[in-house]
């Protein structure tokens, strides 16, 4: 086996990443809605308790014919009041009622659409439930049936509401809202098994009060949607006519303007200078970098991590440092900008 | 594809209940296998054997082919394995399931493997000239125990076949026919048998031979093998609910006593064949007297 | 171990005994004792001639020694759950697909109140010691068959009601216990991806050294590589984690079945100690997490 010998690293920043690292972990733990026991992990087969007083919750299964509570999947274990559950480490996103979700059309039926929402099953659009243009709320007719493809057709990409769940798990979306519908002019990025699960996660999307918001870039505006699937979507953000969305209020739907509607189906990206484009891909790269190092991907922390890493792409450019020095990729950025910012303050 | 009909919920119940009050469908005992019947045809290596209602017909056949040259001085052996669309609307032709893959294979393990045949003796001149032996192992009637049932029935053939002698002189084999010579029985170095346990309850409840129904409802199977000398020839378990590793060397005791019972059986029926075709015979064949 | 090209003339005859048509036919270690005549005995005693002097395997192993095991979680990005393993040389990556939507929508799991459980194996033209096209014949079919089997039963399918289950396994490299690696990192593929199942599924393999004729002296011989496998009879043993519960058993040759026990024994035992090695890779990579 080859044996490189690297040259000695700088001995301040490797402290105090590891500095920056556990004080993180104490910051996280109390962060946490929960008491969460200790830092390791249940792993499947484990016993977590053998006491009856305890309820299994999910991630977990009482073997026949005994008391004892065993976890099955490998992850944290939570407990709220009774309840005993372990949420895995990572796991396909399960919809629950009221999720917004950034999903894929799989294929296209004659009154619904299959979404490819990284659950276990592909969830279902249908027809009736999305804003028809025209402006005013109205039936759905014949012609809409045969033009269902002008909608949406295989491929695109669109940001809905988990509106029910079926018996097996399947979910049905709508897009019943200024807020909802086609997503173009921009980026798609996926982050696999991250999507929110029963409980807060540590790492990955979660649930949280604002899954969509803009982000103030040098080169304009950009709109960040969180799919509580793990599914993201960045895009350059669309100066709406109306009272959008910009200001967090819903437009009522009998207000939709004819302007609107027209571009509401539409398939043609607008024109984006290069400069926005490099914010988003920037961003997208951010949130990749976030879930690798397994933390939270949520407004805060992507405002702030994008504020630091274009701090510090300056700074590395005044001074003529290559980049890539602190670490490769995604994941390396990500931790040096957190880096500094435990140094910061 | 056509599928097997699906067991209905309480269909699965019943039989579920019953096995927990140590009742079987028909009344069997847990280790009793079902009323076994072996027929041979007028041709030597053919055999029908039933098993309850399943059925397998299986047919020995012999070729003169040269040896594949990796092995020179082996002769060829195949079992062939066909489930017919005869034996259940589930079975399809040229589309193996799942079922027929594991028959075929653990057929193989079981016999050829297991080198059941002394495939040397088929050699007639190394690198040449051997003996290609085919089973076609045909699926008549299927009421589970398909594996059990084979096996039964591939050994069955393979002890009543007899293939035609031969004389070889330096480069030269003459295949003599059987009104030449008499043929010549196979070399079986030993006889595999298969006994299959369905277990139940978590594994605390085995059944040897169960039926379809038994089959369906079962948790998971394991196939043993073995000869009544007491080797194993292979033991299967794909799976399934898991059971105590005392239990699995405690069938092995079970299937031991099967086997044993079976090879006997076997054999009482090729005797009795034996003596059959003895009754005529070559010198009667030869004799002018007639039955005018 | 040299490979001296002494490829004996009757060493062609033995390996035909040996060899099934499925396997691949490879080179034989030269035979210790050269002038070994045609016997039919069924297995011949490559190694034992030298276990039972220094009580080492031909690797330099004791009986109840595994083999070196490195496993890693999470290697591939786009997949729902991976792993990486190997059990001396053999390697074997693994990934897991779904629960999701089967690939045609008509054709459901078999009951439809649970998932279906797949299973693709594939072998990489290099992994054995010949290059060849490997198709999918019945071996591994049966080992396809093997693992889905299995996993049905582990895994709580019962969770994700029409979806399926996919588990791609490729085999880098092959030197024994291929099933027992195969189904090692499944087990670490499907934690990975957070698919809920009862127990770890390890396996290792277990074989006995006796061959039929000393019968008095023999040891049962844990975790086999190639060679080993193809002398000694042996059996691939896959338990239910801590406890010694047997959900698979697979045994090809043929061997006395007074050995069973000894051989289940020592399988049971190298499958707990697989466990903690699975379960510290789990718990290792958990802790990125905390």
């Amino acid at each position: 086996m080859p044996v490189t010998i690297r040259a000695p690293n700088l001995p301040t920043p490797q402290d105090a990443l590891q500095r920056a690292d556990a004080s993180d972990e104490d910051m996280s733990d109390d962060d946490l809605p929960t008491a969460a026991s200790g830092t390791s992990i249940v792993t499947p087969g484990e016993t977590i308790t053998s006491d009856p007083q305890w309820m299994r919750g999910h991630g977990t299964y009482v073997p026949p014919s005994t008391t004892t509570i065993v976890s099955t999947v490998a992850g944290h274990l939570h407990k709220t009041n009774k309840l005993l559950s372990v949420q895995a480490l990572r796991a396909r996103y399960s919809p629950e009622i009221g999720d917004l979700v950034v999903g894929r059309i799989v294929s296209v039926g004659t009154k619904k659409w299959s979404v490819d929402i990284a659950a276990p099953m592909l969830a279902s659009l249908p027809l009736s439930a999305i804003n028809l243009p025209g402006g005013i709320l109205r039936r759905r007719t014949a012609v809409d049936e045969l033009n269902i493809r002008t909608f949406f057709s295989e491929g695109d990409l669109l940001v809905a509401e988990v509106q029910s769940l079926h018996q097996d798990n399947t979910a049905s979306l709508h897009t019943r809202s200024l807020k909802y519908g086609k997503l173009r002019n921009g980026l798609f990025t996926s982050l696999s098994g991250a999507g929110g699960g029963v409980l807060s996660r540590r790492g990955g999307v979660v649930r949280s009060k604002r899954q969509t918001f803009t982000l103030n870039t040098a080169a304009g505006e950009v709109d960040v949607v969180l799919g509580v699937n793990g599914y993201i979507f960045i895009s350059a953000h669309a100066a709406k006519t109306g009272s959008g969305t910009a200001d967090g209020k819903d437009v009522g739907i009998t207000r939709l303007e004819e302007a609107v509607s027209e571009t509401l189906y539409s398939s043609q990206n607008d024109d984006m200078t290069p400069a926005i484009m490099g914010e988003i891909t920037r961003v997208s790269t951010l949130i990749r970098g976030l879930a690798a190092a397994g933390r939270r991907v949520d407004e805060d922390v992507i405002v702030k991590v994008y504020e630091g890493a274009v701090e510090l792409e300056a700074e590395e450019k005044s001074l003529g440092i290559k980049g890539g020095e602190k670490g490769v990729g995604a994941v390396g950025v990500v931790e040096a900008v957190l880096e500094r910012l435990e140094l910061g303050g | 594809m056509p599928r097997e009909v699906e067991i209905s919920i309480i269909e699965r119940e019943f039989i579920q209940n019953a096995l927990q009050e140590g009742i079987r469908r028909d009344g069997r005992e847990f280790d009793a296998f079902r009323p076994l019947e072996l027929n041979f045809g007028d041709e030597y290596g053919v055999a029908d054997v039933q098993l309850g209602k399943t059925r397998v017909i299986v047919r020995i056949s012999v070729d003169v082919v040269a040896p594949p040259p990796e092995r020179k001085f082996d002769g060829v052996f195949q079992i062939v394995t066909e489930f017919s669309p005869m034996a259940s609307p589930a079975f399809e032709v040229g589309r193996p399931t799942d079922a027929e893959v594991i028959l075929s294979r653990v057929l193989e393990k079981a016999i050829r493997r297991s080198n059941a045949l002394d495939t040397e003796s088929l050699c007639i001149i190394a690198g040449l000239k051997c003996f290609a032996l085919r089973a076609d192992v045909h699926i008549v009637d299927h009421d589970g125990g398909l594996i059990d049932a084979s096996c039964i029935a591939v050994m069955a053939a393979l002890q009543h076949f007899r293939r035609p002698d031969v004389i070889v002189e330096g480069e030269k084999a003459t295949v003599l026919s059987t009104r030449e010579r008499d043929p010549i029985p196979l070399s079986i170095l030993h006889q595999p048998l298969s006994v299959t346990f369905s277990y139940y309850e978590e594994g605390n409840l085995f059944l040897v031979d169960a039926d379809l129904a038994e089959e369906q409802v079962r948790q998971g199977e394991i196939i043993i093998t073995m000869n009544r000398h007491g080797e194993i020839c292979q033991v299967n378990k794909y799976g399934g609910a898991p059971v105590e590793p005392l239990d699995l060397l405690n069938l092995n005791n079970v299937a031991l006593q099967k086997v044993k019972d079976i090879s006997k059986f076997i054999q009482q029926k090729l005797d009795e064949d034996a003596k059959k075709r003895d009754a005529g015979g070559l010198m009667a064949e030869l004799s002018a007297e007639n039955a005018r | 171990m040299t490979t001296a090209g002494k490829i004996v003339n009757n060493e062609i005859h033995l390996q035909s005994i040996h060899h099934q048509q499925t396997q691949p036919h490879q080179l034989h270690p030269p035979e210790h004792s050269d002038g070994e005549p045609e016997t039919k005995k069924q297995e011949m005693p490559l190694d034992t001639s030298t276990y039972s002097l220094a009580l080492l395997r031909l690797d330099g192993r004791r009986w109840n020694e595994l083999r070196r095991i490195h496993a890693q979680i999470n290697t591939q990005a786009a997949a729902d759950g991976s792993s990486y393993l190997e059990m001396g040389n053999t390697k074997v990556l693994c990934t897991v697909t779904g629960p999701a939507e089967g690939r045609q929508a008509g054709q459901r799991g078999a009951k439809d109140n649970e998932a279906k459980v797949e299973v693709e194996i594939g072998f990489a033209g290099f992994s054995g010691l010949e290059r060849r096209k490997r198709k999918s014949d019945k071996r591994t079919l049966e080992m396809q068959h093997t693992l889905s089997t299995a996993y049905s039963s582990l895994l709580l399918t019962h969770l994700y009601p029409h979806s399926t289950i996919t588990l791609t396994l490729h085999i880098l490299s092959q030197d024994g216990s291929m099933l027992a690696a195969c189904i090692n990192a499944s087990t670490l593929a499907l934690i990975d991806a957070g698919i809920p199942m009862s127990d770890y599924l390890v396996a290792c393999t277990a074989a006995s050294s006796a061959t039929t004729s000393d019968s008095d002296n023999s040891d049962p011989l844990l975790d086999l590589n190639n060679l080993e496998e193809q002398e000694l009879p042996f059996l691939t043993v896959g338990t239910l984690g801590r406890s010694d519960k047997v959900s698979v058993l697979i045994c090809e040759s043929r061997v006395r079945m007074e050995r069973m026990e000894s051989m289940l024994a020592v399988g049971i035992d190298g499958c707990k100690r697989m466990r903690e090695i699975l379960d510290g890779v789990v718990k290792e990579y958990g802790k990125r997490f905390s």
